[in-house]
């Protein structure tokens, strides 16, 4: 978990991606917020709708919306690969749109990478000549990034396949190869969209679990853009919910299931596990007495604690790590969140 | 005009179902007044004075170009010049290498000379290759193929037209592909270029060559300039649409590893797109080879001159093994491309040494110096020694005598009947019809399949092939190929439809198709003109065994792809086997068919071109005429007409199709 005030890497600004011919000066004239029906007359359609947010370094900070939302769409302003049409897009506070396509050349070497919803894995090379890829672009000989690719291979668990070519592959495999690939050039910003979309629901688990494993290790800024609100409230250190190109709200997965801000956000929670989301700390009492002695841990998720709460007798301590008293915790407070 | 009728649904932009009916029938009775007209009435046949004469001009225009017009200070005969100097380095040495050597002149000195690479280290070498891509069948079979073409003594020629042919591939293949990947970035124009391809690839062939000699003087330069110009339209298209079928992401992904824009198109896009672009590859092979023998018109020799040769002093059996070389070559780069183009690499441990990952080349190496090494002992496996050569020739001469003089009376009887039964009266019905009859209906047609625009389109072309002065021509074009795809549409169906019975036959058949498809034009031409002499007669014959290929293939395609549901519901509603065919399967299938027919018009179309040579008497004369008088402008202005009329059959099929398709709710068939 990031610190408090870690700093911003990331910024989306006001951003406005609209296709279609003469959007930026459908911009300009229709105002600051042109309606649905203002931009059809032009045959134009919004992607990404005034879009505001910022990432701080080292933190996953997910893109939640369905298909058609924008979000795929936002991640590509992000990256350069579309235009803006309006906004700004700041990656450690220079705008992306004021590089020079060389500068925009190098930011893609050097500093960021994307994984793909279809892998896109050239089907060309074998998995050692993807991963090595990256760094063949750059330059770099045939030792140091075939060393390099290696290591990523190995990383991901897939030692022995470097010889393989894509098609042979399993799709998490791929995906792996996908991840691999895109961690040779050891970008500080990852931009992962739709990862582990197209795999199967087990594999898809096993890969986020792999995801959080790499993440534990590598510590890198993560933008991860997903249609399943499960998958985004179990890797988020902070999520973003885009509707119809705006974002809905930003938070933590605790913040939005405890305060949605609108019924779009709470027909998402409404499903969704409480007790394996929900830490203590967020439903405890704050600065309660405590009326027995079996505490518990504030940054447990209830369904942890839950055995011992409703087995104990009235208002359990809760302790920070350090094991001084926040506040109690009483199994009526545990109850509306398990059923 | 039935099947037309029932087709007539309402399709947006498309007059609707009453007006059809109303446009067709207006359309017969005015060109069926026409008939009635005097010959010497304008709209019956076009009057001298409405002719213009264009082809004069271009001629005298592409002469001036190619001899006297000066960019600046330079000639611009001295760029074609030196740009077909600098083609025919590569192919020099090709050709040295695989077919005559090199020869030095020197001063005071015989000249010296390299031989040729020995028989035997060409044909490893090819072996080595269809094995490690293929199979060891594969390299048997060339192994077999290079053999014969030695111990039969065509080696030279069969190397001369291989080196074109790879020449030409890599060269008009490497173009392609970058007008290709242009097309690809630059979509207004990749949609210019469109028509542009269109015209080049329904242009006849003979229509290439006039400029070619101009430009490039007769000879193997000229013919090498005219196959890679051929081979550059569907090579382009193959790659901007392989390009355009890559996901999205594959181009995303590039551009965030950080390619440059260099990178992104060669280490990106074109090497993912590899298969499509080989198979392409595949196509244009097949494509060089067939222009490659007829080139030999205006000098590319090979195996294509020995033929040429052959028919014009009628050694049959000569112009019969030259054209079985041909065949063999023809089939032995399918294969061998094909295999190429989807071979699947092995895995290979990456760190492996130098030699494991060089082995192809190294092979070949290995093989070439051993065969020089042996040759310098055993002189006959460096070139077959002359009196070994078995020649094919005179047996074949032999065999065509005795067949002509044994089935004599059969084969003159067949012809005349076809003759006189079939072609005299159809030849005479598109000879008379007034040509602003033929013009109405072909406006009423395209006004009623596509609206207005296809109509427009019809028109213009066989009004232009008209006050060109060339309708006469162009009528009997059209009656050998109308006749030709109706033959040919009817027994490839049946035949189609016949391979649906078994799996046997179905595997028959194919196995047939696909070598009639492999083999280039021009050899069609031997065995009708051994069987009929010249005339119209053999060439009909030449353009239906030409022509029939995709009819069987289609046919059988599409009545395979009716969804089985329909069957079944079809079976249990309690249709007849026969109902079961001639009410569900053959109206479903009919679209797949209709497609099958299209390729049938441009495929005869192409095969008739080259039945110039055999004697037509239509436009394809105009074209070949047109070379040994070195009259551009003629050739050019008859090929378009040519062009212009396999144009307006495609597009008014298509059209057609998409009424068909749309009426049956059925996908339109690709």
């Amino acid at each position: 978990m990031p610190d408090k005030d870690a700093e911003t890497i990331l910024e989306c600004d006001a951003v406005w991606k609209i296709f279609g011919d003469g959007a930026a000066s459908a911009l300009r004239n229709l105002g600051p917020d042109p309606s649905d029906d203002d931009l059809k007359n032009r045959k134009l359609i919004a992607g990404v709708r005034h879009a505001s947010l910022k990432v701080k370094k080292g933190e996953i900070f997910i893109i939640m919306g369905l298909s058609g939302s924008g979000k795929s769409t936002l991640l590509r302003c992000m990256t350069g690969l579309h235009d803006l049409t309006g906004g700004r897009v700041l990656i450690d506070g220079v705008n992306i749109a004021d590089l020079s396509d060389r500068d925009l050349v190098e930011l893609r070497r050097r500093k960021i990478s994307m994984v793909f919803q279809d892998f896109a894995l050239l089907p060309h090379l074998t998995v050692l000549g993807n991963v090595a890829f990256p760094l063949r672009v750059q330059g770099a000989d045939r030792r140091t990034r075939e060393e390099a690719a290696r290591k990523m291979i190995a990383l991901v668990g897939l030692e022995g396949r470097e010889t393989y070519y894509p098609d042979e592959l399993s799709g998490g495999q791929q995906q792996r190869v996908g991840i691999a690939r895109s961690l040779t050039t050891q970008p500080e910003v990852w931009f992962l969209d739709e990862p582990f979309s197209a795999l199967d629901p087990l594999i898809r688990q096993d890969m986020q679990s792999e995801f959080l494993r790499l993440q534990g290790l590598l510590k890198k800024t993560i933008v991860f853009v997903t249609h399943d609100f499960d998958e985004a409230v179990r890797l988020a250190d902070r999520m973003a919910v885009m509707k119809d190109g705006r974002v809905v709200q930003i938070g933590k997965p605790e913040e939005l299931i405890l305060d949605p801000a609108d019924d779009y956000v709470t027909k998402f929670t409404r499903d969704i596990p409480k007790e394996k989301v929900l830490r203590v700390r967020s439903i405890m009492t704050a600065g309660g007495t405590p009326t027995n002695d079996m505490a518990v841990p504030a940054e447990a998720r209830l369904v942890e604690v839950a055995a011992d709460v409703i087995a104990g007798e009235g208002h359990h301590p809760v302790l920070d790590a350090s094991g001084a008293l926040l506040g109690t915790l009483h199994r009526r407070d545990l109850a509306a969140y398990l059923i | 005009m039935t099947a037309l009728a029932r087709y007539t649904v309402a399709v947006p932009g498309v007059p609707s179902l009453r007006l059809h009916h109303l446009a067709l029938i207006l359309a017969l009775a005015a060109s069926w007044a026409l008939a009635f007209l005097d010959r010497g009435n304008p709209l019956v046949v076009v009057p001298q004075g409405w002719i213009f004469d264009l082809a004069t001009p271009l001629t005298d225009a592409m002469k001036y170009l190619a001899r006297e017009f000066q960019i600046g200070p330079v000639r611009f005969s001295s760029i074609t010049r030196s740009v077909g100097w600098l083609i025919s380095q590569p192919f020099e040495l090709l050709a040295g290498l695989l077919a005559d050597g090199f020869t030095f002149y020197r001063q005071d000195a015989p000249p010296f000379h390299i031989p040729a690479l020995p028989w035997i280290g060409t044909t490893g070498v090819f072996c080595l290759v269809a094995w490690w891509y293929a199979s060891s069948r594969l390299a048997l079979w060339t192994g077999l193929c290079f053999a014969a073409f030695a111990v039969f003594g065509l080696w030279e020629s069969a190397m001369l037209t291989l080196a074109s042919v790879i020449i030409a591939v890599i060269l008009g293949g490497f173009g392609g592909v970058v007008l290709g990947i242009w097309g690809y970035r630059k979509p207004w124009l990749n949609a210019a270029l469109q028509p542009l391809y269109d015209t080049m690839q329904t242009l006849p062939l003979f229509s290439y060559l006039v400029p070619m000699i101009l430009f490039f003087g007769f000879g193997p330069v000229a013919a090498l300039m005219a196959t890679i110009v051929f081979a550059l339209p569907p090579m382009a298209r193959v790659t901007t649409e392989a390009l355009h079928a890559l996901p999205r992401s594959v181009s995303e992904f590039g551009e965030i590893a950080g390619c440059s824009p260099f990178q992104l198109t060669w280490l990106v896009r074109v090497p993912a797109a590899r298969n499509k672009l080989l198979l392409g590859v595949n196509q244009v092979i097949m494509l060089s080879l067939a222009v490659v023998i007829v080139a030999s018109l205006i000098g590319a020799g090979g195996l294509g001159g020995d033929v040429l040769k052959a028919l014009k002093s009628m050694r049959m059996g000569d112009a019969m093994a030259s054209g079985l070389a041909i065949t063999l070559i023809a089939i032995t780069l399918d294969r061998l491309s094909y295999a190429i183009a989807t071979k699947r690499p092995a895995h290979t441990a990456t760190d492996q040494p130098w030699i494991a990952r060089h082995a192809l080349p190294l092979g070949c190496a290995a093989i070439l110096a051993v065969a020089i090494l042996i040759s310098v002992f055993v002189p006959a496996m460096h070139q077959w020694p002359d009196e070994l050569v078995i020649s094919l020739g005179r047996f074949g001469n032999g065999a065509v005598q005795w067949i002509g003089a044994t089935f004599d009376t059969q084969i003159d009887a067949v012809r005349d009947t076809a003759i006189v039964y079939l072609l005299k009266p159809v030849k005479i019905f598109f000879l008379t019809v007034p040509w602003a009859s033929f013009v109405i209906v072909i406006g009423a047609l395209g006004w009623i399949l596509g609206g207005w625009r296809l109509a427009m389109l019809g028109i213009a072309i066989f009004v232009a092939i008209a006050l060109l002065g060339y309708w006469k021509k162009a009528m009997m074009s059209l009656y050998l190929v109308s006749m030709s795809v109706v033959v040919a549409m009817i027994i490839g169906t049946l035949l189609g439809l016949w391979a649906r019975l078994s799996d046997r036959a179905e595997r028959v058949l194919i196995a047939f198709v696909d070598v009639l498809q492999t083999l280039p034009t021009f050899v069609y031409l031997i065995p009708v003109v051994m069987l009929f002499s010249i005339g119209d007669f053999p060439a009909f014959v030449a353009i239906i065994l030409y022509g029939i290929a995709p009819a069987i293939r289609y046919t059988s395609a599409g009545i395979r792809g009716v969804r089985l549901n329909l069957v079944e519901g079809a079976i249990m509603s309690g249709c007849s086997r026969l109902q079961l065919l001639t009410q569900v399967k053959l109206p479903l299938a009919l679209p797949t068919i209709l497609l099958g027919l299209n390729q049938v018009v441009m495929m005869s179309f192409g095969m008739l071109v080259i039945t110039a040579l055999v004697g037509t008497r239509g436009l394809e004369e105009t074209t070949l005429v047109a070379i040994a008088r070195v009259a551009a402008g003629d050739g050019l202005l008859a090929g378009l007409g040519i062009a212009g009329m396999a144009i307006v059959f495609d597009r008014y099929l298509k059209a057609l199709n998409r009424k068909i398709a749309f009426h049956l709710g059925v996908p339109i068939p690709r």
